[in-house]
């Protein structure tokens, strides 16, 4: 009997865990490399989206980061101004790049 | 679970699906990225996945778990677009609320939905526009998928057309646009909304509480998504709040610049001339995907294997699945599953091979749908900007010993 309780308040903590509590989504570290331009990474990029976010899209062109800086700006509204942007896109191209311009 | 606990744990663990690691040819397609590692970190509900970010939360189902009709909800994957996400839903307040150009506005509350409107189920395949991104070349913008940003469920819920005729739409009633519940970091940031064009709309339609006899899991859109059979994930609005009527389509980001293919017959383009039209990626093209032998499967010679998969389409339903162990210069049928769960879910196939060489042996397969529309070569596949809609004929390089 003991035993049969301790299944159905398990079952029921379960079940109802949306109700009950708020939901947990863990925090993930991601790899990082450091270097110039990281601080407008920090203040610009990541209080909207992961680190994982930006090095998931696989290694890309000067232009396309340049391109996701102004899409984030654009269509997102993020409020970076020209120097943070260029900062930005510096860093993302120099670790994340694809060796191209274009 | 004290937050400062979660900081100190997730020090520990780099849970990076970290940066493309498959060999590159300039401009010609591949098989999708295979060789991603599970994360130590499990999210709420849902056991280890492929994880590329944790705001918003984006994972991936492994290529195992293909085996089988039903995905299950602790495997399924997760693709949100905001950072923000409640977290905290209580389902006796909750209501979903339907306005607009509408006779009379509801606030429909989850329990009501349960109860008032006839319950219907539809099992019904879920893949994001840009599964297998990870195939183009050069890389196309966009998170790198795997094959595994897609899975199929029974949905059980009420018919979007049922709670529009107890709205009653008015006669200039021609757009429905719904909200999720997610939020970005600035309030400028447009919703994610999606619209709807009325003719888009038929019974199959679903607004989705339930998902494998479980309520929603809470990454998958808890307590109520929009489920529409045959289109791509990004119509499926998770986290449901608002549907409104408009008789005008209203300029959205995530109708208009996210989620589209140039608008030609091949939907291809080249990264130097891109297409200068593009349309909406919407219903999905034919695909399989093979869930055993993986290429961390080690085969004996000369012995009884099955080879198992899935397929599907928009609904039209699969014909057939064909399987191809000489590098796609023979193909032999695979037998197919019975189909119960009607033509907009998986078919899982199974194949007998005995692999009678040693080394190293490429599985194939490709399915073809009842309009005779198959998979091609993914070298055959056409580069896109965004790499959507990927849906070349599958491999798994295994050893055998």
């Amino acid at each position: 009997m003991k035993k049969f309780i301790l299944i159905t308040v398990l079952l029921s903590t379960i079940l109802f865990a949306q109700t009950k509590e708020n939901v947990e989504v863990p925090y993930v570290a991601f790899p990082i490399k450091m270097g110039k331009g990281f601080d407008a990474i920090q203040t610009n990029c990541l209080m909207c989206h992961s680190f994982g976010y930006i090095i998931n899209q696989g290694k890309q062109s000067k232009k396309f980061w340049r391109g996701k800086v102004d899409k984030m700006i654009t269509h997102f509204k993020a409020p970076i101004d020209e120097k943070a942007a260029e900062a930005s896109t510096d860093y993302l191209f120099k670790h994340y790049g694809n060796g191209k311009l274009q | 679970m004290e937050r400062r606990d979660f900081f100190k744990k997730a020090a520990v663990v780099a849970g990076a699906a970290a940066v493309g690691t498959s060999t590159t040819e300039a401009g010609i397609t591949q098989q999708p990225i295979d060789n991603r590692k599970i994360s130590p970190v499990a999210f709420p509900e849902k056991r280890p996945l492929i994880m590329y970010s944790d705001r918003p939360p984006l994972l991936e189902t492994p290529r195992d778990v293909f085996t089988s009709v039903l995905t299950p909800n602790d495997q399924f994957f997760v693709r949100w677009h905001m950072p923000d996400i409640p977290t905290h839903i209580d389902p006796d307040t909750y209501t979903i609320n339907i306005n607009g150009l509408v006779e009379k506005e509801l606030h429909i509350s989850l329990n009501d939905l349960k109860t008032k409107f006839e319950q219907v189920e539809v099992t019904a395949v879920l893949q994001c526009g840009g599964n297998s991104r990870s195939a183009f070349k050069p890389i196309a913008g966009g998170i790198q998928w795997g094959s595994g940003a897609m899975g199929c469920a029974t949905w059980k819920g009420v018919r979007l057309k049922d709670i529009l005729d107890q709205a009653g739409l008015t006669k200039d009633a021609e757009w429905i646009g719904f909200n999720g519940s997610e939020k970005a970091a600035y309030y400028e940031t447009p919703e994610f909304i999606r619209e709807l064009h009325l003719d888009e709309l038929d019974d199959h339609v679903i607004l989705a509480y339930q998902m494998n006899d479980e309520d929603l899991p809470y990454l998958n859109g808890y307590p109520l998504r929009l489920v529409i059979p045959g289109s791509y994930s990004d119509s499926w609005v998770k986290m449901l709040s608002n549907i409104t009527v408009t008789n005008k389509y209203k300029s959205l980001f995530f109708m208009d610049v996210a989620y589209r293919v140039p608008d030609n017959d091949c939907e291809c383009e080249t990264p130097e001339e891109k297409a200068p039209t593009t349309k909406p990626i919407t219903k999905m093209n034919v695909k399989s995907v093979i869930g055993y032998p993986t290429k961390y499967s080690i085969l004996t010679q000369k012995s009884h294997v099955v080879i198992r998969g899935v397929a599907f389409d928009d609904g039209h339903g699969i014909k057939e699945v064909l399987v191809s162990t000489d590098g796609g210069k023979t193909w032999s049928k695979a037998l197919l599953d019975n189909g119960k769960l009607g033509r907009y879910a998986y078919r899982a196939f199974r194949f007998a091979y005995k692999p009678n060489t040693l080394g190293k042996v490429t599985i194939m397969t490709k399915a073809i749908n009842n309009i005779g529309e198959e998979q091609p070569f993914a070298k055959d596949i056409k580069w896109n900007h965004g790499g959507y809609k990927y849906n070349g004929i599958d491999e798994v390089t295994v050893e055998v010993v």
